[in-house]
């Protein structure tokens, strides 16, 4: 709860106003304490000079007569002041209890001051009750004269100051916890603002900016930072235009070579035909313009296979399809030396079978072009929720840190091999993806290179009951 | 054979060499450059099959398509520049009975146009009437007739009814109905099927949303109701 900034701020917010608050309370105890003790003492100080010098005197005789000083010290109790009177000679006579006990705790040095003469106080609990003892000699040679007060009220008033301090301590640090934390809330709010931003930003969504509230440091920061992000977003929206410009690139480009090739194809047709009544010298020039002819039909036919699949417009049409029987016939036209291992139980699956054509065939054609001559072994294999098809070959491979990226366009794992367009794979990737499957590749211990193809399963609800269901109807447009 | 072909094709190289090939092959070959002066030939001469480019100017294929159909059955195969849904089916819509994928080869071409021809001049060994529920299908004189009126079908839509008329209650699947009806050994267009299905319902069928004649088996095929 208190961590990070926050809570260092608010900490540290704390503690200086708890701080300032022990210091002045502790400041103002000890200067009401300091001041009711020195008032307390000289009005102490002032009625006993007063008594001794004026009131005693008169009331008492030289020595002082038992009688006398009772009379007194019954005076002066009935004014609040319990007393202890010690003639010259003789023992202290005074109010009896626990008063009379007290004389003895007078410390010595205040008995030694008033004995020769002087007026001297002691601060002393008696009987319990703290008390100011006052004490000095009548006319500076009679009998001593010790006045009791009861100060407790001074002890009460500052215990009274003591809890209202306390309380007021604490009420302060509630109120700084509080204020602290919306201080420190407030100063970070654009540090949060900030972190929110950057997190929608973090999500995709690059119209996410900081609002500039306040021409400070925050509002500098908020400004760079949504300068950043502006940057960014113009480098990413030029980035995406030069892709879809890219994009839309190949599709014309592909799209305009289509008629010349379809009349190269055509006429490559009728050339290949009559090859033999060519003269030996053109013959292999022949020859050469019907095969790169091919070479060229094949790669704008690709081309224009993957601009379809930018274009987004592809449509997928499913049907129940045996895998087994796809595999054999696909094998069977593209790569006839292939191996196929196919469990014995029919794998039935509800899915493209052209597409899943053209992916099976494009890994063959890798396999050939790639592992020419190597075993190639197709694997099939069905669990309950996907089934994998294997296309397994014996050849070079792919040095492992280009092995995710033989499915990107135009990547040749070997560049001074020229088989195909360089788009295969990443044909078969892309309606790989539009099947809900994916295609990945790893090399073979022993050599080669495997790539997988995992399909997830569906299957349509048991058919051949005869029930004509008109919700089966392929969706045409 | 010395069947006779028109091939609308505005492309000069590809009109050429397709002639040249087809000519080799043995079909007379008569070639228009576009959309309108191929509708003229063909309401000028009779031809046995039209080879239809569909990006045609002044008319594009499909409504050449559309009008040879108000008139004429002749095989009508369309050449399409991409195998999209779009180019297939409204080809398929327009009437045409099979489509060839540009860029092809000469022979591919070629056994596209004899397995059309083939069709068209198929004459059945079995040329007894049959009936489908109220439909009475002359097979001699290519005619179906329902409650008294004249149906006009297609050839592909009378072959694909008489193929599914044979195997009453029997479910045929794409695949099989694509090899019986338009001829292809493996894996031919599946939509080749749906589309002449939809047509053909819509024509023979009394609610083409409710068929009960001709009915779509669910993941298997469609059938002929017995």
């Amino acid at each position: 709860m208190l961590r990070g900034v926050r809570g260092r701020l608010t900490l540290t917010i704390v503690a200086l106003v708890v701080l300032t608050a022990i210091v002045l309370g502790v400041a103002a105890y000890v200067f009401v304490d300091t001041r009711l003790h020195d008032q307390t003492l000289r009005d102490a100080a002032d009625q006993a000079r007063f008594d001794l010098a004026v009131l005693a005197p008169s009331r008492l005789s030289d020595p002082p007569t038992d009688d006398e000083m009772r009379q007194l010290g019954d005076d002066f109790v009935r004014r609040g002041l319990a007393t202890i009177i010690v003639p010259a000679t003789g023992g202290p006579f005074g109010t009896p209890g626990p008063v009379a006990a007290a004389f003895d705790a007078i410390p010595a040095s205040v008995r030694q001051l008033v004995d020769g003469g002087q007026i001297a106080y002691s601060w002393q609990p008696v009987g319990g009750v703290s008390s100011l003892v006052v004490g000095g000699r009548v006319l500076g040679t009679g009998p001593a004269i010790y006045f009791i007060r009861n100060t407790s009220a001074i002890d009460e008033t500052l215990l009274q100051l003591r809890i209202g301090l306390g309380a007021a301590g604490l009420v302060l640090a509630l109120v700084a916890v509080i204020a602290a934390r919306v201080v420190a809330r407030g100063v970070l709010a654009p540090v949060d603002d900030a972190a929110r931003a950057a997190r929608r930003i973090a999500h995709g969504d690059l119209s996410a900016r900081v609002p500039v509230a306040s021409n400070d440091e925050f509002g500098d920061f908020a400004e760079q930072f949504n300068e950043m992000v502006d940057t960014l977003e113009e480098t990413i929206v030029r980035l995406e235009d030069a892709q879809t410009q890219n994009r839309r690139f190949v599709a014309d480009v592909s799209h305009e070579l289509r008629t010349p090739v379809a009349a190269l194809v055509a006429e490559a047709s009728i050339l290949r035909d009559h090859l033999d009544s060519l003269p030996a010298e053109s013959r292999r020039a022949g020859e050469l313009v019907v095969h790169d002819i091919g070479r060229l039909r094949a790669l704008v036919e690709d081309l224009m296979e993957l601009s379809r699949f930018d274009a987004a417009g592809e449509e997928i049409r499913t049907q129940t399809v045996d895998l087994a029987r796809l595999i054999r016939d696909t094998a069977a036209a593209r790569h006839r030396d292939a191996v196929l291992e196919l469990p014995e139980e029919r794998v039935v699956i509800e899915t493209d079978p052209r597409r899943l054509e053209r992916i099976l065939g494009n890994l063959l054609d890798n396999a050939r072009e790639h592992a020419a001559g190597a075993l190639v072994v197709v694997n099939l294999k069905a669990a309950a929720d996907r089934v994998t098809i294997t296309v397994a070959d014996r050849g070079p491979g792919v040095p492992p840190d280009r092995l995710d990226r033989i499915f990107d366009r135009f990547f040749m794992a070997d560049p001074s091999r020229r088989g195909g367009s360089g788009l295969g794979l990443a044909i078969a990737a892309e309606h790989a993806a539009l099947l809900g499957g994916r295609l990945r590749a790893r090399n073979r211990d022993g050599g080669g290179l495997a790539i997988e193809l995992a399909l997830p399963v569906t299957r349509s609800l048991p058919d051949g009951d005869g029930t004509a269901t008109p919700d089966d109807e392929p969706q045409l447009t | 054979m010395d069947a006779r072909i028109l091939l609308v094709e505005d492309d000069p190289s590809i009109r050429e060499v397709t002639a040249i090939g087809l000519g080799a092959a043995g079909f007379e070959v008569v070639t228009a450059a576009d959309g309108v002066d191929g509708l003229d030939r063909f309401k000028a001469e009779t031809f046995d099959l039209v080879l239809l480019d569909v990006m045609l100017p002044r008319l594009d294929g499909y409504e050449v398509c559309r009008q040879i159909r108000r008139t004429s059955t002749i095989p009508v195969v369309m050449l399409t520049a991409r195998a999209d849904t779009m180019d297939v089916v409204v080809g398929l819509e327009a009437g045409a009975d099979d489509y060839v994928r540009k860029p092809f080869d000469l022979p591919e071409l070629i056994a596209r146009v004899r397995a059309a021809l083939r069709r068209a001049g198929a004459g059945t060994s079995e040329t007894a009437p049959v009936r489908l529920g109220p439909l009475a299908i002359d097979v001699a004189g290519r005619t179906v007739v329902r409650d008294g009126t004249d149906i006009p079908l297609t050839r592909t839509e009378f072959d694909l009814l008489l193929e599914l008329t044979r195997h009453p209650g029997q479910v045929l699947s794409r695949d099989v109905l694509l090899d019986r009806v338009w001829g292809y050994d493996y894996l031919g267009d599946s939509r080749l099927v749906d589309v002449a299905i939809q047509r053909l319902r819509a024509k023979v069928e009394a609610d083409p949303a409710v068929p009960e004649l001709i009915q779509t088996v669910r993941g298997a095929g469609y059938k002929a109701a017995r």
